[in-house]
């Protein structure tokens, strides 16, 4: 595990523009925009999909075929592509949120718990989207990935909208149901959002473990 | 160290279906023309591919069994495949010593001098040549027992390939425990390499023979058709129609010698043992 880690850290320097790239997007965003949330999933966002730059990294010339045939499972590989997809997620998340709480205490005088509080908010936000990102790139090699990618992202926002319109026609006001249920402190909701993130993530390492295990390189 | 009893793999028209093993202390070549099945069966013994039948039995344990704690034991060499293109061989340096409990870190720095590759280039800017050396060397870097190697000299020139073979002769006086299973294209190397020699053709092992035995009792006997009509088809394996008359591979080349002194008898090397057993007739 510790040798797959080093190798995806050391394909990270090729990425190395890259990253200044967007660390120089978001600085300059910081200072002509009011909403700073973008900024934290922005940067969270981008940092997770340096794994599906690792994946294809890694297939680059049938080089999956060579990585198994080292002390490496395949059961190691998926565990280890989540981690580095949550280290990267929170590196990105963690700059984003710098600059956030910075932006907001200094420029617009907000109160540093508040920004914060609405940091640490995206934070599941970006690990939810992370862990729906990794299986499809272990199963859908290169451009066929992004393809899913986007089809499945196109599927999910309309199932939303069309959810929402049969809703609406049905009578069914999300407000006042969201209102009707017990009261729970904005701590006890952060730490809900944060756990059902974090069980996404499990499920899709389970899903992702799977997947290398029925390939055959 | 490697059993491999009727692995079967399909694919579309190709049928793999392959009996062969490596014993330990010996070096077994493994030849065939392209597509024949060698690197399938290469890729089944490391599990990189699931065999529809038979079994395989990889250092005492069935390849279902073998995780990837054991391959700590396994050099392998893939013909097309190797670290991703965009490392340095300074990249895989700690790579290699998390992956590897027995990684020679200094054994490693001093091959990769030895054969002038630069380390801090990227991999993928590498000749093909400089691609095998690495792979070769990430393979014995570990005191590994078993090297599994898919056309590892591919590539090379004569001097490279000459020291990279060295380099796997004195990888095998280290121990005696060790065993290599090898691929070429390149019958020279096999011939001085290996111990013994398995001939695949469309997925079927179709000659296993010691090196020794195939260089000394092998050959190729020349005939016309009168010659040919006449001779004794006991130790004759296969023969070829030619414009003269008729080649024949035989595994009795005293007999023939003692016994017609007038016969073209030439030495059997193992790209002409090949050539006779994939186009010759077989009697």
């Amino acid at each position: 595990m510790k040798g797959l880690l080093i190798k995806d850290l050391k394909l990270m320097k090729n990425m190395r523009n890259t990253l200044i790239i967007i660390a120089i997007v978001a600085l300059g965003m910081s200072f002509y925009t009011s909403d700073m949330s973008f900024i934290v999933v922005y940067l969270a966002v981008i940092s997770t999909s340096f794994t599906s730059s690792t994946i294809n990294y890694d297939e680059f010339e049938n080089g999956n075929a060579f990585l198994f045939s080292l002390p490496v499972s395949r059961r190691d590989y998926a565990v280890e592509k989540h981690l580095f997809s949550l280290l990267m997620c929170g590196g990105g998340w963690l700059a984003g949120s710098v600059l956030t709480v910075c932006g907001g205490v200094f420029r617009d005088g907000l109160d540093p718990a508040e920004s914060v509080m609405a940091a640490l908010v995206l934070l599941p936000v970006a690990i939810g989207l992370s862990s729906f990102m990794i299986p499809v790139h272990l199963k859908y090699s290169g451009e066929k990935g992004r393809i899913v990618m986007i089809i499945l992202m196109g599927g999910v926002f309309l199932i939303v909208v069309s959810g929402a319109k049969i809703a609406e026609k049905l009578g069914i006001d999300f407000r006042e149901l969201g209102e009707r249920m017990p009261v729970m402190s904005d701590g006890m909701g952060l730490a809900a959002a944060l756990g059902i993130s974090l069980a996404l993530l499990l499920v899709s390492c389970k899903v992702s473990i799977r997947i290398m295990e029925h390939k055959e390189f | 160290m490697l059993r491999i009893e009727n692995l079967q793999k399909n694919y579309g028209a190709f049928r793999l279906d392959c009996s062969m093993e490596v014993l330990s202390g010996q070096v077994t070549g493994l030849v065939g023309q392209n597509g024949a099945g060698k690197s399938t069966t290469f890729k089944a013994a490391l599990g990189l591919v699931r065999p529809d039948g038979g079994k395989i039995e990889i250092l005492g344990k069935d390849s279902g069994q073998f995780g990837a704690g054991d391959r700590q034991e396994l050099g392998v060499v893939l013909s097309n495949a190797g670290f991703s293109g965009y490392l340095t061989v300074r990249d895989i340096i700690p790579v290699l010593g998390s992956l590897y409990a027995r990684f020679d870190k200094a054994f490693f720095l001093e091959q990769v001098k030895r054969f002038g590759l630069p380390d801090n280039q990227k991999i993928k800017e590498f000749s093909t040549g400089m691609k095998a050396k690495l792979k070769v060397l990430t393979a014995i870097s570990h005191r590994a027992r078993l090297l599994i190697l898919d056309e590892p000299t591919a590539g090379l020139d004569v001097v490279a390939r000459d020291e990279l073979l060295e380099l796997l002769r004195v990888f095998m006086e280290q121990d005696d425990n060790r065993g290599i299973l090898v691929s070429s294209h390149i019958s020279g190397d096999l011939e001085t390499l290996c111990d013994d020699i398995y001939m695949i053709h469309q997925g079927k092992i179709i000659l296993h023979e010691d090196t020794d035995v195939l260089l000394d009792n092998y050959a190729v006997l020349k005939m016309d058709e009168r010659e040919y009509e006449t001779i004794e088809k006991r130790y004759i394996l296969c023969s070829r129609k030619e414009s003269f008359g008729y080649s024949c591979l035989t595994n009795q080349k005293r007999f023939y010698r003692e016994n017609y002194p007038k016969l073209a008898v030439l030495k059997g090397s193992i790209d002409e043992v090949i050539m006779m057993m994939i186009k010759g007739e077989r009697l």
